[in-house]
């Protein structure tokens, strides 16, 4: 062998590591095939960010449209939807209603939900299971499922129908949310920490202040943007506990199949949808500054696991 | 069951010294603490569940004084309609699933061991794409779906009627809607994968599907199955996605139990499905529980 051809040989081998040496031709498929995986991998996520992401945009494409049909190709651009959408009155009332649902449901399943967590975090005791077992089965069981029970539960208490049930039952479902976010904090907290600042002759007040707030603050405000969007976009149980309200989940419910107001129903919820895109993005963020990528990754994947079955 | 905390553990590490030790005054406070949210949960959570228990077994809901029967179970089972739903819900959910595991192993495997720095944004972007309202999104696919929607516009030739208001529509937004759900579970799984297990692989000879068979599919084994059955407890009483998008082939159990109750006003015989599926549920979560606890175990 000419020793030139050798020393080609010995690079190849060391720029595609697992690969016989002397093999010259491999390498070069190997860097196609790589070239090839690449380009599959782009198309592959393109596919299903398309399939993500892709209809809400058609659905801001269609609130500017000058039609009130919905077909392709478009005839024109328009802002009126949106001035019609923000002058009609039942919409607004909707939204109103499901704007103080979401601004009282956050707050309680912020303090619920951060209450349960130090509860099932920090303390050990007898029952401590089957608490934490109620406390999860919200997030578990369908909502289909529950609201038919807490109307039942209403009837049954002679209680009428109101935004305050709505409001009842939608905290009880969405604090568990809280308690999951929170006491994944918590866990990845240094107790520590917290035992050597009362060893230094901190109060339990100013240990929570001082140590334990700082920690979990962006979790708590993560979890109140999650707790307020959850609530806000809830259409299940308040179907079933709202009486004759209506709030923005049940309006559109309620639209979706009536031509005259399709444009509409577009044209808000496209500034909806976007108005949570970047709330949610930043509760997100929030939840990344703390804690690095690694943490942030394991907190997700830990939170939505079990959640996951709480839609519907 | 444990904590919450440690339930949602899934995959990530609780590290059990760290956590201190045990407390033997810890009840008390425990107590105070927790007193707010578990009376709650009782009051609003637990006691509506076991007023609707009543419901289903009392002759003439909502009254209470007509005497108990168990004719609304009987009548469940044996009414000719429901196993033909249920059977309906069970393929539509079924070849949901199917479409969401091609999608979500190589979506997974992609974040875990290539995409690197992206990995973050793209669990981000699948969380994001999951906490919008799940009402505007499944509406929007009729736009996309619609007998003058994108879709057909781009389809040359007469429009093609079963894209929207079919078994199709709802299979696909279904498959949309609970990606999330699928495909975190997974990667949380994927995530304990030692990377240099695929080197090893490569070194000895194994091609891509011979790697993906022998070595991913069995060690994400356990984030699959209960990806599966938290995916598979919200879709079995899915009632949103069906009547928005689909047709009178693609009625399910939960528009079944819904129309039951505020249609009909059926109490009875809507309790008496509704607990049915409640169990059913019930029965599922333990199961994903323990192949969690299987998960970590392993991990």
């Amino acid at each position: 062998m000419d020793r030139g051809e050798g020393v080609v040989v010995a690079i190849r081998a060391v720029e595609s590591p697992g690969l016989a040496v002397g093999d010259v031709g491999a390498a070069a498929r190997w860097r196609r095939r790589r070239a090839v995986n690449a380009w599959g991998w782009r198309a592959f996520l393109a596919v299903v960010g398309l399939m993500l992401f892709g209809p809400l945009v058609i659905l801001v494409l269609f609130s500017f449209n000058d039609s009130n049909v919905l077909a392709f190709p478009l005839e024109g651009v328009t802002t009126k939807w949106y001035s019609e959408a923000l002058t009609d009155s039942v919409l607004r009332k909707a939204l109103a209603n499901s704007f103080s649902v979401a601004f009282v449901v956050a707050p309680l399943c912020l303090v619920l939900g951060t209450l349960a967590a130090f509860g099932l975090t920090r303390f050990r005791f007898r029952g401590r299971g089957v608490i934490g077992g109620l406390v999860g089965a919200p997030l578990v069981l369908p909502w289909l499922i529950i609201g038919i029970a807490a109307l039942m539960g209403y009837a049954r208490a002679d209680i009428d129908l109101s935004l305050k049930t709505v409001i009842a039952t939608q905290t009880v479902c969405t604090f568990p949310l809280v308690t999951a976010i929170v006491a994944a904090q918590l866990f990845r907290f240094q107790k520590v920490q917290e035992e050597a600042a009362i060893d230094l002759g901190c109060s339990r007040l100013q240990v929570l202040w001082h140590i334990v707030l700082p920690h979990i603050g962006p979790a708590l405000a993560a979890a109140a943007i999650f707790a307020f969007a959850w609530s806000f976009n809830n259409y299940e149980i308040s179907a079933f506990t709202l009486g004759f309200q209506q709030t923005f989940p049940v309006w559109v419910y309620s639209n979706v199949r009536s031509p005259d107001h399709t444009a509409i129903v577009n044209a808000i919820s496209a500034v909806i949808s976007g108005g949570q895109v970047v709330l949610i993005w930043f509760a997100l963020k929030l939840m990344r500054s703390r804690s690095g990528d690694q943490a942030t990754t394991e907190m997700i994947a830990g939170t939505e696991a079990v959640a996951a079955a709480a839609r519907t | 069951m444990a904590a919450v905390g440690e339930a949602l553990g899934i995959g990530a590490r609780t590290d059990r010294a760290r956590r201190g030790p045990r407390r033997p005054g810890g009840a008390r406070g425990a107590f105070g603490i927790l007193f707010a949210p578990v009376t709650l949960l009782i009051v609003l959570f637990l006691v509506p569940f076991l007023i609707m228990v009543q419901m289903s077994v009392v002759k003439f809901p909502p009254r209470t004084d007509s005497g108990y029967t168990l004719d609304h179970y009987v009548e469940v089972v044996t009414n000719p309609l429901n196993p033909h739903i249920a059977w309906t819900t069970f393929t539509i959910a079924t070849t949901a699933m199917i479409v969401m595991l091609l999608v979500a192993l190589p979506l997974a495997y992609f974040m875990v061991f290539k995409a690197a720095k992206w990995e973050l944004f793209l669990l981000l972007a699948l969380v994001l794409a999951d906490e919008l309202a799940p009402v505007v999104k499944v509406y929007a696919w009729q736009v996309i779906l619609g007998r003058n929607g994108i879709l057909n516009w781009l389809i040359p030739g007469p429009p093609v009627e079963w894209l929207l208001y079919s078994s199709f529509a709802v299979i696909l937004t279904l498959a949309t809607t609970y990606i999330t759900y699928t495909t975190i579970p997974i990667y949380a799984a994927m995530k304990a994968i030692e990377p240099a297990t695929f080197e090893a692989a490569t070194d000895l000879g194994a091609g891509w599907w011979q790697q993906a068979r022998k070595i991913l599919i069995p060690l994400a084994a356990p984030g699959i199955f209960v990806a599966m059955i938290l995916v598979y407890i919200p879709m079995l009483t899915d009632f949103v996605t069906s009547d928005i998008v689909g047709g009178t082939g693609s009625y399910m159990m939960g528009q079944r139990v819904r129309d039951l109750i505020l249609g009909e006003g059926n109490w009875g015989t809507g309790s008496a499905l509704n607990f049915m599926l409640l169990a059913m549920s019930v029965l599922l979560s333990l199961g994903a529980y323990r192949l969690a606890r299987l998960n970590k175990i392993d991990a």
